[in-house]
């Protein structure tokens, strides 16, 4: 069967030309359109396997149809053309969600490799997927061992889907770089408390002084852990944000564009939760 | 931290919410708050790493959430915060943080990037910001109270 290719361009004499280069190529082309309103219905209605995307239109620009797009469908594939290069585009687009990138005037080979690279397999993320949570584990084992003098095991949680609650403290960081991504680390406070104890060697002072030695752990994991990483593969330049800590509650814990990969450290203290995931898309550019 | 440094996400709110399907976005507020900040219903959470490094913490009760999230669902009504609207409001935080990072870049802090959201369901909570002082922005989004807290450095 055929790729099915949908062409959202302002200017009618682009899309011919882009229809010709597709066609060109062995692609069928399924839709054609200029404006955002006519965009969600042909798309329902044709479900192309790849959109290809004009940067600039009247009305409603190619950014904004690609964020109406992937609210109505997140596996949309949109490939954006554009006669604009320049870096803050192509961060806006990866941001955004788009996959892959073609320079205008198109040229039917180019865009040919970049359809053919969105549609691959991405064995960069699956390998990601592999990695990570054995970093992370690795990275909270030797750390709370070291730091806390405890031995850690690990219980591996099958379970994915289920929404998490919190123990009392929970650290969430941020991960940049070829894929973005989510550490979440939670603990109940009184565990946070013997580790604190436990690296201190005295009784921590308070809450706050608990709080930022669970921060500190994460921070310091959550480094660890992508720098092991980005040693294996250098590609993947993760890089981490400072933590957000969140307590006081029973709060539950969410990542709805995040599958995360869970599984519980024990530790003489109690458990320490740990969850890592990344998110896919935007690395195709040529 | 700078004041003038919240422009470029009060632009990404104004920009970013009339596509999603709200009229009337207004600033009521901004205050400079501590690192640690209460809240009670939702908190999304997105970091932000480059040339400024932080988080972006956007904040409503859960009847607002739910109220939110609706509104972008075309006006489905919800009768729990449920999977849909939880991916609704991050949908939402992401976008505009997104459009925010291009904003930075129109300043000259550039090469920022954003982390997926995750969202805290919970009553009177806390949370503690990786900065000495964050600066919070309390908008009314079509009548729909949010509170947005920016810690960034």
């Amino acid at each position: 069967m055929g790729i099915k290719v949908m062409v959202v361009d302002d200017s009618p004499f682009s899309r011919m030309i882009v229809t010709e280069a597709l066609t060109e190529q062995g692609y069928e082309v399924v839709g054609e359109t200029d404006s955002l309103e006519e965009l969600i219905e042909m798309y329902n209605t044709s479900k192309p396997d790849i959109v290809t995307m004009d940067i600039a239109m009247p009305g409603s620009d190619g950014f904004e149809c690609s964020r109406a797009l992937l609210r109505n469908d997140p596996k949309a594939k949109i490939i954006l053309a554009s006669s604009m290069k320049d870096e803050e585009t192509e961060a806006e687009a990866k941001r955004i969600g788009v996959l892959g990138y073609v320079q205008k005037p198109v040229d039917g080979e180019a865009l040919s490799k970049v359809i053919q690279n969105v549609l691959a397999p991405d064995t960069l993320f699956s390998q990601l997927g592999e990695l990570a949570i054995e970093a992370f584990k690795e990275a909270l084992a030797q750390n709370v061992t070291r730091m806390a003098k405890t031995p850690v095991t690990f219980i591996d949680s099958e379970d994915i889907d289920t929404p998490y609650i919190s123990q009392g403290i929970t650290c969430v960081i941020g991960i940049i770089g070829q894929y973005a991504g989510t550490m979440m680390m939670d603990l109940s406070t009184e565990s946070a408390e013997k580790i604190a104890e436990a690296i201190l060697r005295r009784p921590a002072k308070g809450k706050e002084e608990i709080i930022a030695m669970v921060a500190e752990l994460g921070n310091i994991i959550a480094g660890i852990a992508c720098s092991m990483i980005n040693k294996k593969e250098k590609a993947y330049s993760l890089r981490v944000s400072p933590p957000s800590m969140f307590h006081g509650n029973t709060a539950e814990i969410v990542s709805p564009s995040v599958k995360l990969q869970r599984c519980l450290a024990e530790t003489d203290f109690g458990g320490i939760f740990l969850g890592v995931g990344f998110k896919k898309g935007a690395i195709l550019w040529m | 931290m700078d004041v003038a440094m919240i422009n470029p996400i009060l632009v990404a709110f104004a920009e970013i919410l009339p596509q999603i399907g709200f009229q009337k976005v207004e600033k009521k507020s901004v205050a400079l708050v501590g690192s640690t900040i209460d809240y009670d219903g939702i908190l999304l959470n997105i970091a932000m790493i480059g040339s400024i490094k932080g988080v972006i913490l956007i904040g409503m009760d859960l009847d607002s959430a739910k109220r939110f999230a609706s509104k972008m669902m075309m006006g489905m009504e919800l009768a729990e915060f449920d999977k849909l609207a939880q991916s609704a409001i991050s949908e939402m935080g992401n976008m505009v943080c997104a459009n925010a990072c291009t904003q930075y870049s129109k300043i000259n802090v550039s090469g920022l990037d954003i982390s997926p959201p995750t969202l805290m369901i919970g009553a009177k909570g806390q949370a503690t910001l990786p900065v000495l002082q964050a600066l919070t922005i309390l908008f009314s989004v079509d009548d729909i109270p949010v509170k947005v807290y920016v810690g960034l450095v």
